[in-house]
């Protein structure tokens, strides 16, 4: 563990939320949604976040992509903080960590031909270059064919509309990629082709990937460390396959014990 | 003794225009058993629900038969389909949200259906209704019942629809999707009682999902369907572990498991190669063929229907095959 | 009631034809009430506001008049042109200037935080209170009726309404994944509202507009028909109803031309809005 350098960090991050008031003149109530976090990831490895809904997962996914900013703690990268950083950390902060999210139906502006969509890092994060070349690198790191570009996304399937979310995230060439829940709306017949790709970027470009699903031996398949949070609070870190097989903590335990296999359904241990 | 089937549906066509989503599915449901129908996103599972139900989507046309409760619903009218729904035949939707009405009581709602299609009185309505919240393990269900669908969570949520479904003891429950909007925790608990619940009622069930885990879970037999037509059929324990036909064999082989998993991780998920075509472009012959290790030109040129074993396959996949423990 | 048996008969493609059949009359009937206000600027058979004693009272088809006269000998088709004028300008006029303020008011409602959302819900609440009569009688009684004070009161009458269903369009739009992944590259919020919101609610505005407009012809038809509309010499569908009835009775011809126009254009933009909801739905759109 010491030896670690990470690529992009979270250190002691709390984060609340305040509440409606109840009555007119009750103090605000306040909702602690992470919990003194730490959690990280370095360049070419891929790190897994596992917990049940409404744990966190995505609220620690929006901090480390600095879409917000925590109430204490730090966001690192590459040994900067980036909001105490000046403007040219933060550039290069927001090229460097992208996103890809769950639902590659509505990630996607449907009135946006799919070349004009991958630009758009490009343009808003005033990136110089070739951008046609970098187009056309970038479809085939993901397996798409150039005519892709002229289309909507209604003309495309779920896996492939998931791939060009992937590309227009490796687009701005980042160092770090996060993904929230990015197979949980495709079928399990077509989640592997998007789970390969994500494995074999990790690889090849030397990528960190921060993974987060459902599905525990997705993360398993996917990743090499997973944190597993509850309630705001991470209860545990360790190898996947390990963790999952011999869990300590009883949220752990509570997540493994949930797993439906349809090995054990039809020993009808299941339920 | 022998009664009639809870469903018993024969070569039931669903269309809107020149284009049919179903193309002649056949199958049938004993009284208190327990169906899965399993296929990709797109394969014509919710078009084969809302036939059912008679709840197709303006401009949709349902042909066939489907025999219930001794009469054939593909020639009822609206009317008297919808004096049978939640009353014989009731569905659980995938999205708890937008099928709960959003300015009335979840309480309110369950006895609502309790009232339309039972003579009993407002307050012994409201009464059972929160009976029925008990049995569905739901907390505090006195003041729960007085709360509005957006003040409860999804798993909740989903929980009062499976009451409402149950409300009436109906003799079938049609539950498309009910769990993938839900966090996995929450999944197990309403699987089992949607479980405990038909079995005490003795309703039978037609469990829609792209998830084998959940067929494997609660079903006895099994439809597997792909492009609008079901490709294998039989008891889950046979189907399931020695599938037939290719698509079948696809979908176990692409569920990852935890024990196939390297611990270097260098291991491979397994998919099935393109995707489910769309109803304009429907593949000659199988329409799987174009996914399928195992296409001939006679895939190519003839559909095969349901045969002996099962599958409507021109090869099907060897005996030897078996689901990896 | 007796089922009918669907079961033989094969599925129709019913549901495109209706749409397109819906959408077809929209247009020309659209088409030829626009065509027609702006012919009467450059062309009109006779001065619709001169009395000529002798003609009092023509039947349709008298020489020189198609539609005939009315009681003081005013040809009824030129009229019905500058009356079609003036549903023109005041439906269209009132329904774009809500369009404007309502979708400015609407989006920002949605995008730009709690406190500006509830001061725009507040305040569309408040103004949809206010009956729409009342907002024209006292505008009328203020700066005196015509045209320009109808415009102002179809949009104040419009506005909230339009208010609302953009605010709710534009919510349900922001919270789709893609405007995520656009904050993501830190684009300002007018930039997100400008490239994706206004984009992927355009079909709810146009359709809007035309439902608005519609109902905006036949509210200043109302108006001018207790007389708190235009006055002569311009000249209105509502106004030549309200002077039909004075000097004849309600049953006469004379009321039922501009009676019919009214029906004709508001069934026709109806019509057209129902069609451009289907065709522009992306729901529908989208279905492959
Ligand atoms: N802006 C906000 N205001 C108040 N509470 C919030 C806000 N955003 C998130 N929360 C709450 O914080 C908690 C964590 O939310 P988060 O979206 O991070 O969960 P998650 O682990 O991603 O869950 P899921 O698996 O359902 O996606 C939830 O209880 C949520 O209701
Ligand atoms: N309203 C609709 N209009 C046009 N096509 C539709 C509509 N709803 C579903 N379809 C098409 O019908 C087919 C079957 O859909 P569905 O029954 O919803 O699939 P499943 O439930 O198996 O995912 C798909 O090809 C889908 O695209
Ligand atoms: S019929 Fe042919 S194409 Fe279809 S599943 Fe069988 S082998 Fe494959
Ligand atoms: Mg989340
Ligand atoms: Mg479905």
């Amino acid at each position: 563990m010491s030896d670690r350098r990470p690529l992009l960090a979270m250190q002691q991050v709390t984060q609340a939320y305040s509440l409606p008031r109840t009555a007119l003149f009750s103090p605000p109530g306040s909702f602690t949604v992470l919990d003194s976090i730490d959690f990280d990831v370095c360049a070419g490895e891929a790190v897994g976040l596992v917990g049940e809904s409404g744990a966190g997962k995505t609220t620690l996914t929006r901090i480390l992509t600095g879409m917000e900013r925590p109430q204490s703690g730090q966001v690192m990268f590459d040994g900067t903080d980036i909001w105490a950083a000046g403007p040219a950390a933060r550039a290069n902060f927001r090229r460097s960590v992208q996103m890809v999210l769950q639902n590659p139906r509505s990630s996607l502006d449907p009135r946006m031909r799919v070349g004009t969509a991958l630009l758009e890092p490009m343009r808003s994060l005033r990136i110089e270059g070739d951008h046609v070349k970098r187009l056309h690198e970038v479809l085939d790191q993901v397996g798409l064919d150039s005519s892709a570009l002229e289309r909507f996304p209604h003309e495309f399937s779920g896996g492939q509309l998931q791939r060009i979310a992937i590309a227009r995230a490796l687009m701005p060439n980042p160092r770090v990629l996060v993904a929230d829940e990015p197979v949980s709306a495709l079928d399990v017949s077509i989640q592997a082709q998007v789970l390969n790709l994500l494995k074999d970027l990790v690889r090849d470009l030397n990528l960190g990937l921060v993974f987060i699903a459902h599905d525990l031996s997705v993360v398993a398949y996917t990743t090499s460390r997973v944190s597993v949070i509850a309630a705001g609070r991470i209860v545990e870190v360790g190898q996947p396959v390990e963790l999952f097989t011999r869990p300590s903590a009883p949220q752990t335990k509570n997540l493994v014990d949930a797993v439906l296999t349809v090995e054990s359904g039809l020993s009808g241990a299941a339920l | 003794m022998t009664t009639a089937p809870a469903i018993e549906v024969k070569n039931l066509i669903v269309g809107y225009e020149d284009l049919n989503a179903v193309r002649g599915v056949s199958f049938s449901v004993p009284a208190g058993g327990r169906m899965g129908l399993v296929g990709e996103s797109g394969s014509g599972k919710s078009m084969t629900a809302l036939a059912l139900m008679g709840l197709l989507p303006s401009g949709w046309q349902a042909r066939g038969e489907v025999l219930h409760d001794g009469v054939n619903l593909v020639t009822q009218s609206d009317k008297a389909l919808s004096s049978r729904r939640g009353k014989t035949i009731s569905m659980v939707f995938q999205d708890p949200m937008s099928s709960l009405n959003p300015v009335r009581r979840v309480g309110d709602q369950i006895a609502d259906v309790i009232h339309r299609h039972s003579d009993v009185s407002r307050r012994e309505a409201m009464r059972q209704a929160i009976d029925l919240m008990v049995q569905m393990n739901l907390p505090r269900p006195e003041q729960l019942a007085r709360s509005y669908p957006h003040q409860i969570s999804g798993g909740q949520k989903q929980r009062i629809m499976i009451a409402m479904a149950l409300a009436c003891y109906p003799q079938l429950i049609i539950a498309d999707e009910p769990t993938t909007a839900l966090d996995v925790t929450v999944q197990k608990q309403v699987l089992r009682l949607l479980n405990a619940a038909t079995r005490e009622r003795n309703s039978a069930l037609l469990m829609i999902t792209h998830d084998l885990p959940v067929i494997a879970a609660m079903c006895d037999t099994v439809a597997v369907m792909y492009a609008g037509r079901i490709v294998e059929y039989g008891p889950v324990q046979e189907v399931f572990r020695n599938p037939r036909h290719h698509y079948t064999r696809g979908l176990l082989d692409s569920q990852p498991t935890m024990d196939n998993i390297a611990l270097d991780g260098t291991s491979r998920l397994v998919s099935i190669p393109g995707m489910v075509p769309p109803l304009q472009r429907l593949p000659s012959g199988c329409a799987f063929h174009p996914r399928c290790p195992a296409a001939t030109d006679k895939c190519r040129a003839e559909m095969p229907e349901l045969a002996a074993n099962g599958a409507a396959c021109w090869h099907p996949v060897g005996a030897t095959a078996a689901v990896e423990a | 009631m007796t089922a009918v048996s669907t079961s033989e008969t094969p599925a129709k493609p019913k549901r495109r034809r209706r749409r397109n059949l819906t959408l077809t009359i929209g247009i020309v009937v659209t088409i030829a009430f626009v065509v027609m206000a702006l012919a009467s600027f450059f062309y009109l058979p006779h001065n619709p506001n001169v009395p000529r004693i002798p003609d009092r009272l023509l039947p349709a088809g008298a020489p020189g008049y198609l539609l005939g006269t009315d009681a003081l000998g005013r040809d009824i088709f030129s009229q019905l042109m500058v009356g079609a004028r003036t549903s023109l300008m005041v439906g269209a006029g009132g329904a774009l200037i809500s369009l404007i303020v309502g979708t400015i008011a609407g989006l920002s409602a949605a995008a730009f935080g709690r406190i500006a959302d509830e001061t725009i819900s507040r305040g569309a609440d408040i103004m949809l209170s206010i009956p729409g009569m009342v907002t024209a009688l006292v505008l009328a009684a203020t700066i005196g009726s015509g045209a320009l004070t109808t415009i102002l009161a179809l949009s104040a009458f419009f506005t909230p309404s339009f208010t609302r269903v953009i605010r709710s369009a534009a919510l349900s739009v922001l919270q789709e994944d893609f405007i995520t992944a656009a904050r993501l590259y830190a684009r300002p919020t007018w930039f997100i509202l400008l490239r994706h919101v206004l984009p992927n609610v355009a079909g709810v505005m146009i359709v809007q507009f035309t439902l608005y407009f519609a109902a905006g012809i036949l509210t200043e038809a109302g108006l001018s028909y207790l007389g708190v509309g235009v006055t002569r010499p311009s000249i209105s569908w509502g106004m030549m109803l309200n002077e039909a009835q004075q000097q004849v009775g309600i049953s006469s011809p004379l009321a039922m031309w501009p009676g019919l126009a009214i029906v004709i254009v508001v069934l026709g933009l109806n019509l057209l809005g129902d069609g451009l909801r289907d065709v522009l739905d992306p729901k529908l759109a989208r279905r492959t």
